[in-house]
């Protein structure tokens, strides 16, 4: 067992912050299940989890490789992280509103709201009779920018952390992934598995999700933050 | 992502596929530790795999039980949860009690699951009776598949043998993933009103032969040749003994199962 | 920067797009990821059909078993013990990865309409023979594709040295791939195809739940169909968006050299995700424009 001092204190930290960042993360992440693979409703037609672990585990790719050059600058890691989930939550995002534009032909529009908070545009018009929304419009693409923002931020700061505890890049990759969907998976039961983004009425219920993530990954952590890298 | 809906009763016991869930797992890594240790080859690693597929009857058993009432986020993501709260958990056991590791591992994981049990049902307030207890299934059942697969590919139960035969190797991936999907799919393959309990427990032992052949594949090189196609060849006899057994429940259940043709009365 | 590791990002680029439209294929012929309730409730509502019904609990972590099984099957056969091509390792990588998908899809397909008996769902065995082949063939496909994406990313020879195994790599784009499959092109196969008998330029309405074309030109719909649909579309925007994360992940790292330039890199990728931003906003503008409010709409907002 590694001794169990300051320092591992710092990183039982990191750990924490990672699982409230990926925790609070997926709040953002604009996903409507099923329904919204058939036009029925607002946001990316996907699981909650299954999107969200799917871009922070590519923000995991960025920091893995910015870590095995750049060991020692935490900011730099976390941020090659997050703005590798960006990249792929963007991305994800833009060619599901082709989908929805081109192939399926409805606009972009939230079901939740009736003027856009950031565009001011009126929703209701827009929405296609007996469903409630589709597509994924502005506010939900910002709202899923930082969810895949907080999202591989978590993922990459648990990595560092864990890193530095074993220095086996397997054995954190993996580990930075149980933790990540341990935390995902809760929240994505507190928003009961769809949500729009943060203009969401079930985004209130947030504080559940911290209150949740903080004692899962405090316990988590501190097992795992115990594991040595065999020396 | 699939809407749940339950399933038929359940003929077999929870207590008793819990019992032999664990107690065979924990026997099969144990067995195949102490015999390839006592004779110094590979060729028993195969029955931590048989462990493996007990655990995940027992893993396949709990996803049934939880996914009966509607969770919000379709069948995958627990048992992706159950084997992040398992790889955690397994590998702290193994890191600081060596042999003993994989029982304070399964320890560890059910704690896991039975706090995030109370986490869902009383701060998130998801309300499922039997959450806590699914979870524990879970974590346990996530946490022997992992070692189990693991002590296949790495012959014996230790720290050191697991980081170099598993880890550096990359192997971990398919021993997490190959895990997962063998206690998801059954139920995920069998979901529907007409749901039958033993049906989907034979898939499970088919699915669980499954991860067993895959960990094989790894341990081609870690144990051997000989230790390796052994567990595979094993694996495949068994894959293909449930898989024929399955047919035969799918035949006992369907509405019927039919060379071609065209839909039933009153479908067209 | 030089010239090897710029092709090299190519290359990726160009098999992370056939990936991507490849799995999309993959799934639109099983109905599996999220059209599949669709296809699950049809029975229920009185519609039993002909089409596949392959549920592999999310397509995100069976497709990442895929990668990885692929990954470790090759990384066994291109280790100093066997000695194999990397090329011909990853081939029978994959191959042991459509293996086992083709399993898992049969016991799919048996288990699923087994569990909807009392709705008169039959069994039908030519489909799960015709079928199976099409879905193992295009995993097939999809496996190659992501093992050498990662490949080229871990390779002792190549210019990319990425820290993980290649195992590891090849799970995390497997099932990255599978969300983006899940996320973009199933939606031309849940909202277009499966409900082509009512008008275009709507979602589904939840009154019509479950009432999809069984029928095809002549005969019944086979899911075969559905991905001659869907491979218009739905699969090559799907390989888009894969080809485009993997592409656009790897340019920045490529261009600047993460030892010393590393912020470049990030600050370019926060570049890029302001300019997806916009790009999503004008496309906005566009569909609302082009298509304009429901003409049944009748609420007190103006347009």
């Amino acid at each position: 067992m590694s001794t169990f001092d300051a320092t591992t204190l710092v990183y039982v930290f990191q750990i924490i912050i990672g699982g409230l960042l990926v925790g609070v993360g997926v709040h953002f992440v604009p996903v409507g299940g099923a329904p919204a693979a058939m036009a029925q409703a607002t946001g990316v037609g996907t699981g909650t989890v299954q999107l969200a672990t799917g871009s922070g585990l590519t923000g995991l790719i960025s920091a893995g490789l910015m870590m095995s050059v750049a060991p020692d600058n935490m900011l730099l890691i976390v941020m090659s992280g997050a703005v590798g989930a960006m990249i792929m939550i963007n991305v994800t995002m833009l060619v599901g509103n082709w989908s929805y534009v081109y192939a399926v032909g409805v606009p972009p529009v939230s079901g939740k709201v009736d003027y856009d908070p950031i565009t001011k545009d009126p929703q209701p018009p827009y929405i296609a009779p007996g469903t409630v929304g589709h597509g994924v419009p502005t506010v939900s693409y910002v709202s899923g920018t930082i969810g895949g923002l907080m999202g591989g931020a978590g993922g990459s700061l648990i990595y560092y952390a864990l890193m530095n505890i074993n220095g086996i890049s397997g054995l954190s990759a993996f580990f930075a992934i149980g933790i990540f969907v341990v935390n995902a998976v809760i929240a994505s039961y507190n928003i009961q598995g769809t949500i729009e983004g943060f203009h969401d009425p079930k985004f209130k219920r947030l504080p559940k999700a911290i209150q949740s993530c903080f004692v899962a990954t405090l316990i988590i952590g501190i097992f795992a933050v115990l594991i040595h890298g065999g020396v | 992502m699939s809407v749940a809906a339950g399933g038929g009763e359940s003929k077999i016991d929870k207590t008793k596929l819990t019992m032999y869930g664990v107690g065979g797992g924990i026997l099969g890594m144990y067995l195949a530790h102490v015999l390839n240790m006592l004779t110094g080859t590979g060729y028993f690693s195969f029955l931590a795999g048989l462990g493996a597929i007990a655990a995940v009857v027992m893993g396949a058993d709990a996803v049934r039980r939880v996914c009966a009432y509607g969770i919000g986020t379709g069948v995958p993501s627990i048992g992706m949860m159950a084997m992040g709260m398992g790889l955690v958990a397994a590998m702290f056991g193994l890191a600081i009690a060596g042999v003993a590791g994989p029982i304070i591992g399964v320890a560890i994981a059910m704690g896991f699951g039975y706090l995030m049990g109370i986490l869902a049902n009383k701060v998130i307030k998801m309300n499922i009776p039997v959450m806590e207890e699914v979870l524990m299934s879970l974590g346990a059942a996530g946490a022997i598949v992992i070692l189990s697969l693991s002590v296949v590919i790495s012959g014996e139960i230790n720290y050191l043998d697991m980081l170099n035969d598993v880890v550096f190797t990359g192997y971990i991936a398919i021993v997490f993933i190959a895990g997962a999907l063998a206690i998801l799919q059954p139920f995920n393959a069998n979901l529907g009103p007409d749901e039958t309990q033993d049906r989907t427990l034979v898939l499970a032992i088919s699915t669980g032969a499954l991860g067993m052949f895959a960990a094989g594949i790894g341990s081609l090189i870690t144990v051997g040749v000989g230790g390796g196609v052994l567990t595979m060849l094993i694996a495949a006899a068994i894959w293909l003994k449930a898989f024929l057994w399955f047919f035969k429940l799918v035949k006992r259940d369907s509405a019927g199962v039919v060379g071609t043709g065209l839909l039933p009365e009153g479908g067209l | 920067m030089d010239m090897v590791s710029m092709g090299l990002l190519a290359a990726m680029g160009a098999l992370a797009t056939i990936a991507g439209t490849s799995e999309d294929l993959e799934s639109d012929v099983g109905s599996q990821s999220n059209p599949n309730s669709q296809v699950q409730l049809a029975a229920q509502v009185g519609h039993t059909h002909r089409i596949y019904n392959k549920a592999i609990s999310g397509e995100p972590p069976s497709n990442a078993l895929y990668a990885a099984l692929a990954a470790v099957t090759a990384s066994v056969l291109m280790s100093d013990v066997y000695g194999m091509n990397a090329f011909f390792s990853i081939a029978v990588g994959a191959l042991v990865a459509a293996v086992f998908n083709g399993i898992l899809s049969m016991t799919s397909y048996m288990g699923r309409n087994a569990s909807q008996a009392r709705f008169d769902q039959y069994i039908y065995l030519d489909v799960l023979r015709s079928h199976t082949t099409t879905i193992m063939a295009h995993a097939y496909i999809t496996a190659f594709c992501v093992v050498a994406i990662s490949y080229i990313m871990t390779a002792p020879w190549l210019p990319i040295q990425h820290p993980f195994p290649l195992p590891v790599i090849a799970f995390i784009w497997g099932l990255a791939l599978g969300a983006i499959g899940s996320s973009t092109g199933d939606v031309h196969y849940g909202a277009e195809r499966q409900f082509q008998q009512y008008p275009f330029g709507a979602g589904l309405n939840a009154a019509n739940s479950g009432d999809i074309v069984t029928k095809g030109e002549a005969g019944l719909r086979s899911s075969i169909d559905n991905a001659w649909f869907c491979a218009k579309f739905g699969g090559p925007v799907t390989g888009l968006a894969f080809g485009l994360i993997v592409f656009l992940d790897n340019w920045r790292t490529t261009v600047f050299d993460p030892a010393t330039q590393g912020w470049y890199a990030v600050l370019i990728g926060i570049l890029i995700v302001i300019l997806l931003n916009i790009g999503n906003r004008l496309l906005e503008i566009r569909a609302k424009k082009m298509y304009g409010p429901y003409p049944e709409y009748a609420g007190e907002i103006k347009a």
